[in-house]
């Protein structure tokens, strides 16, 4: 992708010339909010995508029965209680007095109507992960309902913060992946009970948005909201420069120190809950290492303990912060960001000790280092591509040859999922801001019969992790849980296979003195929350 | 004439199936679409359910047949993506493309060609210079810069224009033109422009060369001794004889730009297929890749019959040779 290259040396000198700045126009109009977006969604049918900027855009039309707040934690939703009555069975009292934007009653039966709706009409980034513990829903009286599991699912209540409730009337025919596009993205079945009704969207295209009086939350700050994808990050910059947006998401890192000096736009700083997370293939066998000379290694390097920690400590994550991501992010010492459900306070922060390393390299044997090929997606996510080429440059220090490799994520996912590298590193989200949806996936070992593990891809097994992660999946008590994925956490980051590097940031752009909003570590745009600064 | 149209399409179909067994196996070669748009947390039952149901287990002869047979009638199946027929997703975005370069290739070739014939009839004039040195710019700058920079000047620091994104739409014929607004024309006029500035210095270029060799022409000596004006001369005689380098180039242009406007459609944030096609490819959204490349070879095939047809027209010595 070359393009892509040249653009982002153009928004370079876009963004200088853009700094010297020029008087910016009012907001459009007090009453309506105009957001340039990356991404949009794929379809209007909430159930259709898993995509963040699908559920996105749907939490401005209908509501989750558990809402996730801005760090994450889960809030009541439509669901204003829920307790577990036994090992399989999940009690859940709905918000009474909630109305749909047709004027109909919001009741148990558009829940049990959702929850079976999934299935059906799921696209191939999969809404069905919400409702994989469900095996039966069962309607005690209209605010009530029971939900039995496939087995003990503590975890339930974290799954349902992206189920989003449809009507069981407006979307009853439109609910067979052949009826459901044309339903919900022509309007009829596009019936919710969030803060904004929907007046027209195409793919790719502008969203918009009305507000909707009867909210249970209230009423929203703005009458129409307009949400324009504009995908290139210099564009949609521009269009913020000339007024034709008041707010727009992802504001890449060159631009943020050109907007510094702006005072016509206010930037906005928000932690993301993306980690990158380096991986080290624990196979036996393993492709992508090699000795210096290039002849095949005797050993599998990355098996041993004092190779792992040598990568380790040769990573600086402070430069790798200030320098590669201009200061855009912090250094990471596990693979969930601090405060989420099951982070661990007594994991020390990661040092950086470029002779220890050395040291360790000579102690485990490979006094003249290897040579390893790092695999890193280049377009994913702010600065993967730039971290990827840091971590090559410090590895080589410590001696280490590394050949750096930033790809396509549509070439680095399949490769990946082939078990085709060895070392290699993307961005990790813990979006239900829960432990079981990380470790679950990437520390378990790949486990079929547990259904953990399914992220995998080093051959990582730690049987007390294993244990850990099992218990913790049939412990329905909050408090006990926590402490075994705290502890699954520490053992995970003791062995060191998957080695966090720096947690980003993101950046929101507005106009200066306009908007003002908290943002939201999933990194979400909702209108809702966004207030005009009077 | 009929045989060589008949024959002109049989070449077309045979284009249209080698590109999509192209698309297929590369597509196959780089990986299954699943891993990439598959949520981190599905587990292992989840993800093989998921790759059963879009029917990516098949071996890939499997899916190329039904893909044939869904094709014989008339289905070019659904976008992984955004579930929507692909033919309707396509459709969709159509006329947004369709105005912005036909805007632009229309004013490309009316003003380089005016320019051009100029440059060709008084190539001494300090005009004819400037004029040069004019296309040697548009040809030699990337015209993503030329794209930043116009919106630099014109949205961002003048505030005349909008950066970006297409205007109000009026249905007409049941289809949204963005043209007859003036909202939208303000919206078109930057893309378009950008769009044009290459296309017009590659006319520029070959009018002139053609009208300084016809002016040396004995067809010119003789119709200026026969008393014709200069101004008939050029817009009769000169216009003719360089017509066919440029309709033949024209008709390039025009495909070319229909399907790979890539670049200023995304930098104008424009809502057409050359913006779709490079989402699906980021995300290996297989039918829309394959239908819009097939799509595209017919385009391509449709667009030189037409040339080739527009020759016969104006110089009666191929209408000769192909009869």
């Amino acid at each position: 992708m070359t393009t892509r290259r040249i653009l982002a040396s153009a928004a370079i000198a876009l963004g200088v010339a853009l700094s010297a700045g020029l008087a910016s126009a009012p907001l459009a109009s007090a009453q309506t909010l105009t957001v340039g977006v990356r991404g949009g969604p794929e379809s209007l049918d909430p159930h259709f995508s898993a995509l963040g900027s699908h559920a996105e855009a749907a939490k401005h039309i209908y509501d989750t029965l558990v809402w996730s707040g801005d760090d994450l934690q889960i809030e009541p939703g439509l669901a204003t209680s829920w307790k577990p009555l036994d090992d399989t069975t999940w009690e859940f009292k709905l918000r009474e007095g909630v109305k749909f934007h047709d004027g109909s009653d919001f009741d148990a039966e558009d829940v049990k109507f959702s929850i079976e709706r999934i299935p059906l009409v799921s696209g191939p980034t999969t809404t069905t992960i919400y409702v994989r513990r469900v095996a039966t829903v069962e309607i005690v009286d209209p605010h009530t309902i029971h939900i039995k599991t496939d087995g003990p699912a503590a975890t339930l209540p974290y799954d349902f913060v992206r189920l989003f409730i449809v009507s069981s009337d407006a979307a009853k025919d439109y609910s067979t992946p052949e009826t459901a596009a044309a339903g919900f993205n022509g309007g009829p079945a596009a019936v919710g009970t969030g803060p904004y009704k929907l007046v027209s969207w195409e793919p790719k295209g502008d969203l918009v948005l009305e507000r909707f009086d009867g909210y249970w939350r209230g009423k929203g700050p703005w009458a129409k909201v307009i949400r324009k994808e504009m995908p290139n990050d210099s564009s949609r910059l521009a269009a913020l420069k000339a007024g034709q947006v008041d707010l727009i998401n992802y504001v890449s890192s060159i631009d943020y120190l050109a907007l510094q000096r702006d005072p016509s736009i206010d930037a906005v700083v928000g932690d993301s809950v993306y980690i990158m997370n380096l991986q080290l293939d624990q196979r036996v066998d393993t492709p992508l290492v090699r000795a210096k000379d290039g002849s095949k290694l005797d050993k599998n390097p990355l098996r041993n303990p004092k190779v792992r920690e040598a990568i380790d400590l040769a990573i600086d994550r402070q430069s790798m912060v200030d320098i590669v991501l201009e200061g855009l992010g912090k250094p990471a010492n596990q693979m969930m960001p601090p405060g989420f459900f099951g982070s661990s306070d007594a994991i020390p922060a990661r040092e950086y000790d470029p002779e220890q390393a050395r040291k360790l390299l000579a102690e485990a044997g490979y006094s003249d280092g290897f040579e390893i090929d790092l695999y890193c997606t280049s377009d994913r996510l702010p600065g993967d591509g730039a971290i990827c080429q840091g971590l090559g440059q410090m590895f080589t220090q410590v001696g280490i040859k590394t050949n750096v490799n930033a790809v396509s994520k549509t070439v680095y996912f399949p490769a990946q999922a082939r078990l085709e590298y060895s070392v290699f590193m993307n961005g990790w989200g813990t979006l239900t801001g829960e432990a079981s949806y990380t470790l679950g996936a990437l520390a378990h070992s790949n486990d079929p019969d547990v259904k953990l593990g399914a992220f995998n891809r080093i051959e990582y097994k730690n049987e007390t992790v294993d244990q850990l992660l099992e218990d913790g999946a049939k412990t329905l008590e909050a408090e006990p849980r926590r402490k075994l994925y705290e502890q699954a956490m520490v053992e995970t980051m003791a062995d060191r296979a998957y080695i966090p590097v720096v947690q980003l940031q993101t950046v929101w752009g507005s106009k200066a003195n306009s908007v003002t909003f908290q943002p939201r570590f999933d990194e979400d745009t909702l209108a809702f929350f966004i207030k005009p600064k009077s | 004439m009929l045989g060589f149209i008949i024959q002109r399409l049989l070449q077309a179909s045979v284009v249209m199936a080698v590109m999509s067994v192209i698309v297929f196996v590369g597509v196959y070669a780089i990986g299954n679409p699943i891993e990439i748009v598959i949520p981190p947390d599905a587990p292992q039952d989840i993800r093989a359910e998921t790759i059963r149901r879009f029917g990516l287990d098949l071996p890939l002869w499997q899916q190329y047949f039904i893909f044939l047979s869904n094709l014989v009638q008339g289905d070019f199946g659904r976008s992984f993506i955004y579930n929507m027929p692909v033919l309707d997703l396509i459709a969709g975005r159509l006329p947004a493309t369709l105005e912005l370069v036909m805007i632009s290739i229309l004013t490309a070739t009316v003003g380089g060609v005016s320019l051009g014939v100029y440059a060709g009839y008084r190539p001494d004039s300090w005009l004819s210079r400037l004029i040069m040195a004019l296309s040697v710019l548009g040809f030699s700058v990337p015209s993503f810069w030329v794209g930043l920079i116009l919106i630099l000047t014109f949205a961002v620091n003048l505030g005349w224009l909008p950066a970006g994104s297409r205007g109000e739409v009026v249905t007409v014929f049941g289809v949204g033109w963005s043209f007859l607004t003036l909202n939208g024309l303000s919206h078109i006029l930057l893309p378009a422009l950008n769009l044009a500035f290459f296309k017009l210095a590659m006319m520029i270029r070959l009018a002139r060369a053609g009208t300084r060799e016809v002016m040396l022409t004995d067809t010119i000596k003789f119709a200026r001794a026969a008393g014709i004006s200069e101004g008939r001369i050029l817009r009769r005689h000169v216009l003719k004889l360089i017509a066919i380098p440029i309709i033949t180039v024209f008709g390039l242009e025009l495909g070319s730009t229909l399907a790979f406007a890539v670049v200023t459609e995304t930098i104008f944030s424009w809502p057409g297929v050359g913006k779709l096609i490079i989402d699906s490819i980021t995300v290996l959204d297989r039918p829309v890749m394959v239908a819009y490349l097939i799509l595209t070879a017919l385009l391509f095939v449709l667009i030189n019959l037409t040339v080739d047809l527009v020759y016969a027209v104006i110089d009666p010595r191929m209408r000769a040779r192909g009869a």
